[in-house]
């Protein structure tokens, strides 16, 4: 498949190509994936379109950092009570006011163990929420947690419309939702598209474009066909063999979001020998050329990494890429006892950009220090329904945009006992649970660096690369992309 | 009386497939695994993956499952979509009429198509048009669906404007669907027209008509067509039952609303109701076309009794 969409693809860039077709005032965005379900507190998929739809609290402008939303102010009150300082005169698409039993019943439909919600670990720290006047809420949390700005800045923490939601249902709603939001929602066709209008009456200001279309386009090159033809105006997830269709067109353009996607790793079952050994965890450390992979496989749509923590994330500690360094591997193994190398299972799947190929690559480069990989390939919906996962190597993509912290880099993936975890490292579990209970920025941040740093040191998983996230656009589209990941909207105009 | 009973035997037999399918799709779905884990979000706990667990009752015995599953099909319930919250079954009938469309359109054109390239190529055996036409038959059946569909996004979008290069619309969003999903079955039909002529051609009571002096095309339709196309209307049916059931990746390229995407999403996040609803849907195309079928067989040739 890959070879003939490279053999279409030469055909394609050998033929000039005609003017894009006349463009209207509006935006249509080509996704790779349907629209389900819009209820902000019951996702089960990128809230890419429910972003634009409804507000929280807390936003992040586009130098990600937290900024004022529905709420206008807020502090810790003490390590537990958070209160929030709620903005007057806000509506409802459908004319209902916004107040603090919004906020309210927003929380704890979430949290309200009957509804089952799949989001509600985002918000799980939350005790309860109590309203002090019409414009102040307080939120109590079960245990210290410095996070909670941050959690309310993203779904599940959208606020909704309590009597709107009172009179039409859960079900109702999801299909016909009503925000705050910058975009009022007019038109839902399930797998063909979802029409947004401006919303005049925006708290911040009436937004340019006026009528927005997402349209599910699932295979690429059609996605991008529709962009280049005109048909949509932006499009998500680009991938890499095919970013050459964007440049070869003067009518559009590559949006390259640098470290906007994905941090791509090796998780290790450390219960499992030999990766129980930390001379061999590091022993594959060192053996990975990921300059290479990064520069060949990936045509330099990824960054090698030392840690799994973003540059964006609260809490990064700038570490070195470990060095590409076999003599070195080859020692740690024999120190090890394995001078003959040891025979290992690596588990990887089609999720990420290339991913198979550069599971292959590192395979090559294992097997050059003595490391013989039986390379497995399972499909995504086998691969992650089992946790913690068979592996012992196993490759994963794991991200912070929706959180920008590095607890969400790192926490889940590095505590013993996650479901995703392979790690086993006592130490390292105390410094995490550690960081979870301070509130202070400053004191919280040390911790998070000792995290890295011992991570760096035990080598509980191998942090590889980030990828950038790739999405194109028409040339008279303004939108550079965020390292969130957001669409928003709001701040995209056209020329 | 005797095709009374034929045809009673038939739906017995029908009703049966039905069953043996609803066990096969709900065990085997059930042994690949447990959606909880995936349906969750992926820093959900090990306890909030526990509860859910619970709460779709995925944790009772299988056979329990199995005759609460049974018991709500009866009733048309096939539970709700874990993905959209919503009844499967409705998730199914509003994309049944984009998937009937495609489907429709696809076999009108290449049964049409493939009638006359089949007639032609049987009555001009080995003319050189006959050989044009069983190479283009050749091609059209090698050719991969999903790189003849890419091909004509690029030929007849992006280079020539002439049709959108996906979604549903007007009828230009139709044209390629429909020649993409079609382009096998054109050839298909052809090759077995052809060959189910010929053979017919071959017998004595067409000699003897040919002997009456009944001019070529009399005897080509009459007595040569009603019954070269038996066979033919046989996987006829199959095709269309085939189409029904949703054009996998057809409708996946040209990002067609319809059930073989339903079905390729609700497979990919493990959405079991709804696997279940499309399954469960393009089985019982297939038996009713069959049934079908052995009623347009009684018809057409009275020889047939079971």
């Amino acid at each position: 498949m890959r070879l003939l969409s490279a053999l279409t693809l030469g055909i394609v860039l050998a033929v000039p190509v005609v003017p894009a077709f006349g463009q209207d005032t509006g935006l249509v965005v080509g996704r790779s994936v349907s629209t389900n379900a819009m209820d902000p507190g019951f996702m089960r998929e990128a809230a890419t379109i429910v972003d634009n739809i409804f507000d929280t609290l807390v936003m992040r402008d586009d130098q990600m950092n937290l900024v004022p939303g529905l709420a206008t102010e807020w502090r810790a009150v003490d390590d537990l009570t958070w209160e929030f300082k709620l903005r007057e005169g806000v509506a409802f698409h459908n004319g209902e006011s916004f107040d603090a039993e919004a906020v309210k019943f927003t929380i704890d439909r979430v949290l309200d163990p009957q509804a089952n919600s799949p989001a509600i670990s985002y918000i799980r720290t939350i005790a309860s929420v109590e309203v002090v006047d019409p414009l102040t809420v307080r939120v109590t949390t079960a245990e210290p947690d410095p996070l909670l700005p941050t959690r309310m800045s993203r779904y599940p923490a959208y606020i909704v419309p309590p009597d709107y939601l009172a009179e039409v249902g859960d079900a109702h709603f999801a299909s016909n939702p009503v925000g705050t939001g910058a975009y009022r929602f007019v038109e839902f066709v399930p797998d063909e598209r979802v029409v947004l209008e401006a919303n005049e009456e925006y708290w911040r200001g009436k937004p340019t474009l006026d009528v927005v279309t997402w349209r599910p386009i699932p295979d690429s090159t059609a996605r991008i066909t529709a962009l280049v033809t005109g048909e949509v105006d932006l499009i998500e997830d680009v991938p890499v063999d095919l970013a050459p269709m964007l440049t070869a067109s003067p009518d559009v353009e590559l949006v390259q979001v640098k470290n906007g996607g994905l941090t791509i790793y090796l998780g290790l079952r450390m219960d499992k020998e030999p990766l129980d050994d930390v001379r061999v965890r590091r022993a594959l450390d060192h053996a990975i050329d990921r300059q290479a992979i990064t520069d060949n496989l990936l045509q330099g749509m990824a960054t090698p990494v030392g840690s799994q923590v973003g540059e964006s994330d609260f809490g990064y500690l700038d570490l070195p890429v470990p060095a590409y360094d076999p003599e070195l591997s080859r020692q740690l193994l024999a120190e090890a006892g394995y001078a003959d190398g040891f025979e290992i299972t690596m588990q990887s799947s089609s999720r990420y950009m290339k991913n198979n190929e550069v599971a292959q690559a590192i395979a090559q480069q294992f097997s050059d220090v003595g490391i013989r990989v039986n390379q497995q390939v399972l499909e995504w919906s086998v691969y992650t329904q089992k946790q913690p996962f068979d592996g012992p190597i196993y490759m994963l993509g794991w991200g912070s945009t929706q959180t920008l912290d590095a607890d969400a880099a790192v926490y889940a993936i590095m505590r013993s006992g996650e479901p995703y975890s392979g790690a086993n490292l006592p130490e390292l579990d105390e410094l995490l649970d550690e960081s979870r209970r301070i509130v202070d920025p400053a004191a919280r941040e040390q911790v998070l660096h000792q995290v890295q740093q011992l991570a760096a040191e035990e080598v509980p998983l191998i942090s590889l690369y980030r990828e950038d996230a790739l999405l194109g656009r028409a040339s008279d589209v303004r939108f550079e992309g965020r390292p969130d990941a957001r669409i928003v909207l709001f701040d995209i105009t056209r020329d | 009386m005797k095709g009374l009973r034929f045809l009673l035997s038939r739906a017995f037999q029908g009703l049966l497939v039905m069953l043996g399918v609803s066990a096969l799709v709900f065990f085997a779905l059930f042994l690949t695994g447990d959606p909880a884990a995936l349906m969750m979000s992926p820093d959900a706990s090990q306890a909030e993956i526990e509860a859910f667990r619970r709460a779709m009752g995925f944790d009772d015995p299988i056979w329990l499952q199995y005759l609460r599953f049974l018991g709500n099909l009866l009733q048309g319930d096939l539970g709700l979509s874990l993905r959209y919250q919503r009844p499967a079954m409705d998730l199914l009938s509003e994309r049944l009429p984009a998937t009937a469309l495609l489907a429709l359109s696809a076999l009108v054109w290449s049964s049409a198509i493939g009638l006359v390239l089949g007639i032609v190529s049987a009555v001009r055996k080995n003319s050189g048009l006959d050989f044009v036409i069983r190479v283009i038959a050749l091609l059209g059946q090698a050719v991969p669906v999903f790189w003849l569909a890419l091909l004509m996004i690029l030929f007849f979008s992006l280079h020539l404007r002439w049709l959108p290069s996906s979604g549903m619309g007007g009828w230009q969003h139709l044209v390629m669907p429909s020649l993409a999903l079609g382009a096998y079955y054109v050839s298909a039909m052809t090759r077995l027209v052809r060959a189910s002529l010929i053979e017919v051609l071959g017998q004595n009571y067409i000699r003897t008509a040919r002997a009456k002096g009944l001019g070529q095309w009399r005897i080509v339709v009459r007595h040569g067509l009603r019954n070269a196309l038996i066979p033919v209307i046989t996987v006829q049916g199959m095709y269309f039952a085939a189409l029904l059931g949703g054009a996998l990746v057809t409708e996946i390229v040209f990002a067609w609303p319809g059930i073989g995407r339903l079905a390729v999403e609700a497979i990919q996040n493990r959405d079991f109701p709804v696997v279940q609803a499309v399954v469960l849907f393009t089985a019982a195309v297939f038996v009713v076309t069959n049934f079908l079928v052995d009623v347009a067989y009684t018809w057409l040739n009275p020889r047939i009794r079971l």
